[in-house]
């Protein structure tokens, strides 16, 4: 049984941990007018990437496709021909199709994806009306020619840049200017480990 | 000999395991038994041993260095480890070498995820090269022929391919060329790697050296769904696995397991026949006739005017008036189904035969494929083996080459065999070759009849004098022995297709049904004059996959499915009947000629046998034959129309004859209508010897038409060839060619030069600057 000061102790307690949050800065903004920075390696929409020469990393040698666990994505190969070579080597995705409604967004195709062509952006906008306009093929996946996309993630400073090309472009939510203090804890990440912005 | 003779078994212990074996055994093959895994590169079962990639290194107690399994036979108290310690570092080292140059495009490369060099370097490879330097640059995607892509920085050297086609084939045009760092696989001659054979290396590639055009980036090898199956092109029956990805095929394998039929391998047509399906031009909805167009109906009414058509006839003129063609190409099940409807409307014209084969059972001395291979003389009568059953040819090629035994052709011409033939002059001379033997095997082809039945007394003759004889019958249908044995063949007092063709010539014929047979590009009766007949019928249905010549005579065509899109028994020439399971979702449509048959039988309101009758008759075994070669019981009303031409023209004086081949990529059909093997296909060309060609002045890649002593004019615009092996005052042209169908002319016939335009007189292809 408690005591009536204990008590009264606990609903100070209470009340002034609202309190405290009452006077600190907000978590939550006014989306979609205002949009948080996400996770440095969160995992959002798919894009295939090119060479800086211009030529796709994709070989279409469907190791992402095996990979998948959640089955969603369709490679099909094809042989570059010797006046428009699509890719280095003699194969390239002929067709490369992800159903972004069956997948799981866990990166494993990223993870086996020998050329580092498919990487996932922070873009995680995809709402449509229609169930086919989900599954991405190359003409939404592949960047443009002229994006400049060169290295790959890993080897950039600051991970995830913002030029993504062509999809990120359209529907970006990246501000780079602001950081990945989107969470709670991507603010304490921030404060943590500093460096880790594109700041 | 004083000594014993070496003992029949020996007695070894593999992995602490004793076992048994046959002396003379390889410790590879003995490590079999006991289950356990040698990894081999250039060792194959039906090549033998090499010794040339040592991966198969496994320590054998007492001797001090690892030995490689696949050379070394048993030996009596032998004991074998075949892992170990010691055995993987070899194993080890042995792979550091394979992998020093080979390069790491495993992702793109078509053998990756089946390849033993990848396997192998994931059980006994370091992970990390030591190799300071680069790897060797070679050259990739070479071109070794229309089939073949030849990636050298991948090769091994394992020498699987050029042994194949030594052993094997005894073809002998691949070679190593080079040697050391610049080894290359090549064919000595230098000219692309043209075979019947050739897919066959890039299954016994045992790294992605050798790969497909037809499979080149495709698929990879966890996409496909495999459904194991018959091949449905030729006669052989050889056991085939279908790769399905997505809705197509992307590929079909051989069997190696499947030593009874086709010993594990699969012929080009086979394996690379299989695009066909897919062709643009391939009909997907009944069409019916109305003046010069056809219009799309559905299937509803397609059944309705077919029953119609029927009814119309038969109410007219009666049974007599109604004949039905094919079965050489259907199943069983649907053999059956058409024979008991027809039988229910009483009609008798019955007849598979569209083409130049006249029999399909190769009698009572009808032989398997094993006493084939065990006989001591194989006679070939008529069309070479090689092109009408090219699998069969590779048994024949294995039966002289690795059992002695002796082949002998006579009648045929080009045997294209590869291996030791003898051609006989005179049938006579076949009483020669015959001392002191005691098996034989004849392969006929089932054309001539009167041939046969030479052949049949002279072999009948020959068992009289205590030779056991087997016989083959190698002819152009793949299920012609099924369409025979099911009674697909004029029934009492019908007609053959001759006489069908004859009575539609004189106005008697008021219907006739064609299933999957193209007769006015095969039939002997030339491709005019059968056109002729079939137009005068008043109503001509047409199952069918493409619009073939015959089909652009129908009334009504009925889209027809392929072998790989139903399912059925068919029995092969060696009387096997052999499972055919659908591999692929046939195109919506189309309807296999079962069901169409199925559901004619339902609007006619006629009695057939329900499925499970059906299938017992379609897989019930062949009754044993009473006849021999050319004499088979229905045969009487074809020996009558043999006066419209079909015997063989005897041969003319100091004129020209003809000589009508066969090729295994010849057709109208499936090997027509399938675009990705244009590069196969033979081109319409004359052939002639030198002393020939300088005698009537024409020279190689002049174009000359053919006409035959009675004017047919169809073989129009043939290529000249020159070949120093031809016959002399003789013309070689390949049968079943659409452009130039030699239908019309047979073997021996006398055939004068018509229009010939000198190559120089061509339109020149290409114009100096």
């Amino acid at each position: 049984m408690q005591s009536f000061g204990g008590a009264v102790m606990a609903l100070y307690r209470g009340f002034a941990t609202t309190l405290q949050f009452a006077f600190q800065k907000k978590p939550t903004v006014q989306y979609p007018s205002v949009r948080k920075q996400h996770a440095p390696r969160f995992h959002g929409l798919h894009e295939l990437r090119r060479y800086a020469d211009g030529k796709e990393r994709c070989i279409g040698c469907e190791l992402c496709a095996i990979a998948c666990p959640a089955n969603a994505i369709t490679v099909i190969g094809a042989e570059n021909a010797p006046d428009d070579r699509r890719s280095p080597g003699e194969r390239f995705a002929g067709r490369y199709e992800i159903d972004e409604l069956r997948c799981i967004f866990c990166g494993l195709c990223e993870e086996a994806c020998p050329t580092d062509a498919i990487v996932l952006t922070p873009r995680f906008e995809m709402a449509d009306y229609r169930r086919g306009s989900f599954i991405y093929s190359k003409d939404r996946l592949l960047v443009p020619p002229d994006a400049g996309v060169g290295a790959p993630p890993d080897e950039r400073p600051g991970g995830i840049p913002a030029d993504l090309g062509w999809v990120t472009e359209q529907k970006s939510t990246v501000d780079i200017a602001r950081g990945y203090d989107a969470t709670y804890n991507g603010a304490k990440l921030k404060d943590e480990h500093k460096g880790l912005t594109l700041q | 000999m004083t000594e014993a003779g070496p003992p029949q078994s020996v007695s070894l212990t593999i992995d602490g395991t004793p076992v048994t074996v046959p002396a003379g055994t390889l410790v590879v093959e003995a490590a079999k038994t006991v289950d356990t895994d040698v990894p081999v590169y250039c060792y194959h079962p039906k090549l033998g041993p090499a010794g040339l990639c040592r991966i198969c290194l496994v320590e054998i107690e007492r001797l001090p260095k690892l030995q490689i399994a696949c050379n070394t036979p048993v030996a009596e108290g032998m004991v074998v480890h075949t892992h170990g310690q010691k055995v993987e570092d070899g194993r080890r080292a042995v792979m550091e070498f394979l992998l020093l140059n080979h390069p790491l495009d495993c992702p793109i490369c078509d053998k990756g995820g089946e390849c033993d060099l990848q396997d192998f370097s994931m059980a006994y490879g370091q992970g990390a090269s030591r190799l300071a330097d680069a790897k060797a640059s070679k050259p990739k995607a070479l071109d070794l022929g229309p089939t073949i892509v030849l990636d050298d920085e991948r090769c091994i050297v394992c020498q699987r391919c050029t042994r194949f086609d030594d052993i094997i084939t005894r073809e002998r045009s691949l070679v190593v060329k080079d040697r050391g760092q610049r080894d290359v696989i090549a064919t000595a001659s230098g000219e692309p790697y043209r075979s019947n054979f050739s897919g066959n290396v890039t299954e016994l590639c045992p790294v992605g050296a050798l790969t497909s055009k037809t499979y080149r980036f495709k698929s990879r090898p966890w996409d496909n769904h495999r459904t194991a199956t018959t091949c449905t092109q030729c006669s052989v029956g050889c056991q085939l696995f279908v790769d399905e990805r997505y809705g197509t095929i992307a590929r079909t394998m051989s069997v190696p397991s499947d030593d009874a039929i086709s010993d594990g391998w699969l012929c080009d047509r086979g394996r690379y026949n299989i695009g066909f399906y897919a062709d643009a031009r391939r009909i997907t909805a009944p069409l019916l006739r109305r003046g010069e167009q056809y219009v799309q109906i559905g299937w509803d009414d397609a059944v309705e005017a077919w029953a119609a058509g029927l009814r119309d006839a038969l109410g007219a003129a009666g049974p007599q008036a109604v004949g039905v063609l094919g079965g050489g190409r259907l199943l069983n099940e649907e053999i059956v189904l058409l024979v008991a409807l027809m039988q229910e409307l009483g009609v008798t014209n019955l007849d598979w035969r569209a083409g130049r084969q006249r029999q399909a059972t190769p009698g009572r001395y009808a032989g398997t494929y094993a006493e084939l291979e065990a006989a001591q003389l194989i006679l070939a009568v008529g069309r070479p083996p090689s092109q009408t059953a090219p699998v069969l040819d590779l048994r024949i090629r294995k039966a002289v080459s690795q059992r002695g035994a002796r082949y002998v052709t006579y009648g045929g011409h080009a045997a294209g065999s590869f291996v030791g033939v003898t051609p006989l002059r005179s049938a006579d001379d076949v009483e020669n070759v015959l001392s002191g033997v005691e098996r034989v095997a004849v392969v006929w082809d089932g054309i001539d009849l009167e041939l046969g039945a030479r052949l049949a007394s002279a072999i009948d003759g020959w068992v009289a004098r205590g030779v056991s004889v087997t016989t083959y019958l190698s002819g152009e249908a793949n299920n012609a022995r099924g369409a025979e044995a099911l009674g697909m063949v004029p029934r009492s007092g019908g007609l053959p297709f001759t006489g069908m063709l004859d009575a539609a010539q004189n106005g008697r014929l008021r219907s006739l049904s064609i299933f999957g047979a193209n007769p006015v590009l095969h039939h002997p009766l030339g491709g005019a004059s059968v056109a002729n007949a079939l137009e005068r019928i008043p109503f001509l249905v047409v199952s069918e996959l493409f619009l073939t010549e015959t089909a652009q005579r129908a009334h009504l065509i009925l889209p027809a499915r392929t072998g790989f899109e139903k399912a059925g028994h068919v029995i092969n020439l060696a009387g096997d009947v052999l499972p055919v399971h659908q591999a692929h979702a046939a195109p919506p449509g189309t309807l296999a000629d079962g069901d169409m048959l199925v559901a004619l039988a339902a609007e006619l309101a006629a009695e057939v046998p329900g499925p499970e009758d059906v299938l017992a008759r379609a897989t019930a075994a062949l009754p044993a034959a009473t006849h021999g070669f050319g004499d088979a019981a229905y045969s009487e009303g074809v020996t009558a129309s043999k006066s419209d031409g079909m015997a063989a023209g005897k041969p003319g004086g100091g004129g020209l004859r003809i000589a009508v081949g066969s090729d295994i990529f010849a057709g109208g059909g499936t090997i027509w209508f399938d675009e990705t093997l244009a590069e196969l296909r033979p081109d319409p060309a004359a052939t002639l010897s030198p002393a020939t060609a300088a005698r009537l002045d024409v020279h190689i890649g002049d174009r000359l038409d053919l006409l035959s002593s009675s004017g047919d004019d169809s073989l129009q615009g043939l290529v000249v060839r020159i070949d120093a092996g031809a016959p002399d005052d003789v013309v070689a042209v390949i049968d079943g060619l659409p452009e130039a169908p030699a239908n019309s002319f047979a073997d021996g016939d006398n055939v004068v030069l018509g229009a010939r335009r000198a190559a120089d007189a061509l339109e020149p292809a290409l114009v100096l600057p």
